[in-house]
């Protein structure tokens, strides 16, 4: 038994095909027998008696490395294309709200069956894998959490769910597995983002004059600010939320700002004819 | 909007208790492993007596337990190892090294993976070893033996160094197998030449000297270059 498999051996170092098949598959993790150890003291070139023990740990992290270097192509991609949804919402004006709405939720929708997608692929059915990993897809989730939810924010007012945007992925995933769900935390990571965007968009609004805009936004995140207050310090990694949070904060306290200036000095803002400079100063007053 | 944050603060009480359940199993895993280490640092003082590695061994049913209990609280959260992983991670390192180095001490043998998982008596469908833990144990077992190495031989026992040193560079080898990532273990495993190098030293010290027991002036050269 043991000549036969040091031949078994010997013939794949020699054989041209070994060279060229991929590392992973060369050293075929087979039963370990008691008889390995005599075999290696019999030959001349003593084997490493933890070889193969080994190649089969080498699979395993080989496995898990490409997964997470997968995850992070992705993850990347996925914040990259959020953004520009992000950007196009910002493109938000008067006269142009039905329009810039129905690109964004296109560009929304092809994030999510291009990118997220991927992220999905990988991770349906292993929940251990999905916090396993977590930190190689986090960053690209809060982004798109956040651009899922300023988007919902523009039409509709509301917040959007984790439960309903976790009802939107479903169909990424394959139905006879464990569907991929959004973790909670990046879920409130990326609502903390959400107010620093809501902000900006309540400072637009206001210079382009939709004042009322900036009332709305102002009590949407005070309530929000409220709710999350509740929770960030709870949540498992809170160091990351609780900056967010101050960030938060101060956001609310930019639009609280943009209301004051648009109740003191609003009669002169709207008629008055220097209302284009005014104007102007406003929105960098409060934006810087 | 609020009804959703309720649920969300509920389910991370949850989890808080989850990790307090975690935190207290843990701190007793912590002194269990203080003493089983306490125990084993004898080795250093004494020629290999087996009264004191089955005193260390007497705590691996102590072990067993307590990682069984881990085993429960997780279950009451199917999937969310990963998620805890912190807690419990930095004594399992602890306690990979010991059962691996008590195995070691007493047959010579590497224990593998599975063995080790078996031996806390581990369940992988349910609480596994992570196989990471497992290479950083592997790591710790290492710097360990630059230290028994010298002891052993200020005792007297110059045929140690041999038997390490093979020890020792087949693993260097093996973990040399792994392609490994910009991490922990990578770290651990940077330092693991140096532990195999302090013992060739000590190897090449008893062998010039022609302490140990086959004394052959040649295989001395081989060894020190």
């Amino acid at each position: 038994m043991c000549t036969t498999k040091m031949l078994a051996r010997s013939a794949r170092r020699l054989s041209p095909m070994a060279a060229k098949r991929p590392l992973t598959q060369l050293g075929v993790p087979n039963k370990r027998p008691a008889t390995s150890a005599n075999c290696s003291t019999t030959t001349m070139v003593a084997e490493n008696p933890f070889k193969e023990e080994f190649e089969k740990y080498r699979d395993h992290l080989n496995e898990m490395n490409d997964k997470r270097e997968r995850l992070v192509k992705a993850s990347r991609d996925v914040t990259q294309n959020s953004k520009k949804v992000i950007f196009q919402v910002h493109r938000i004006g008067k006269h142009n709200q039905q329009t810039v709405l129905n690109q964004a939720e296109k560009d929304i929708e092809g994030v999510t069956t291009q990118h997220v997608s991927r992220i999905t692929k990988e991770l349906q059915g292993s929940d251990n894998d999905s916090w396993k990993l977590r930190r190689a897809y986090s960053p690209g989730m809060q982004e798109y959490v956040e651009a899922a939810t300023v988007l919902e924010f523009c039409k509709t007012g509301t917040l959007l769910t984790l439960a309903d945007l976790n009802n939107r992925l479903t169909k990424l995933s394959d139905p006879s597995t464990r569907p991929f769900k959004i973790n909670l935390s990046d879920y409130l990571l990326g609502i903390g983002d959400l107010t620093g965007e809501l902000m900006r968009l309540a400072i637009s609004r206001v210079a382009d004059g939709e004042v009322e805009v900036a009332n709305t936004i102002c009590n949407f995140v005070r309530d929000l600010y409220k709710d999350l207050s509740l929770v960030a310090p709870i949540m498992d990694d809170n160091y990351e939320m609780n900056k967010k949070m101050e960030t938060m904060l101060q956001s609310l306290v930019k639009i609280e700002n943009a209301c004051y200036a648009v109740r003191v000095r609003g009669s002169e803002y709207i008629t008055d004819a220097q209302g284009e400079q005014y104007r102007y100063t406003l929105a960098l007053d409060e934006e810087g | 909007m609020e009804k959703q944050f309720e649920e969300f603060k509920q389910q991370l009480e949850d989890s808080g208790n989850v990790r307090e359940r975690l935190r207290i199993i843990v701190a007793d895993l912590d002194s269990v492993t203080r003493v089983m280490q306490a125990d084993l640092l004898q080795v250093h003082y004494s020629s290999r007596s087996p009264e004191i590695l089955k005193k260390a061994k007497s705590h691996i049913g102590k072990l067993k337990e307590l990682y069984g209990q881990l085993a429960e609280v997780i279950k009451g959260t199917p999937g969310q190892y990963y998620r805890y992983h912190d807690h419990w991670r930095n004594q399992t390192n602890t306690v990979v090294f010991l059962i691996v180095y008590l195995n070691w001490l007493e047959t010579g043998n590497l224990l593998s993976y599975a063995e080790t998982q078996d031996t806390l008596g581990l369940n992988p469908d349910e609480f596994g070893l992570d196989i990471e833990d497992y290479l950083i144990g592997l790591c710790n077992v290492s710097s360990e033996l630059p230290r028994y190495v010298v002891n052993q031989v200020t005792i007297g026992d110059y045929d140690c160094p041999k038997r390490v040193s093979k020890f020792l560079s087949d693993l260097y080898a093996a973990f040399r197998i792994l392609n490994l990532r910009n991490d922990f273990l990578r770290k651990r495993f940077d330092g693991m030449k140096y532990d195999l190098k302090k013992v060739e030293e000590v190897l090449y010290d008893v062998k010039i000297r022609k302490l140990d027991s086959s004394g052959s002036a040649i295989e001395t050269k081989q060894e020190a270059s």
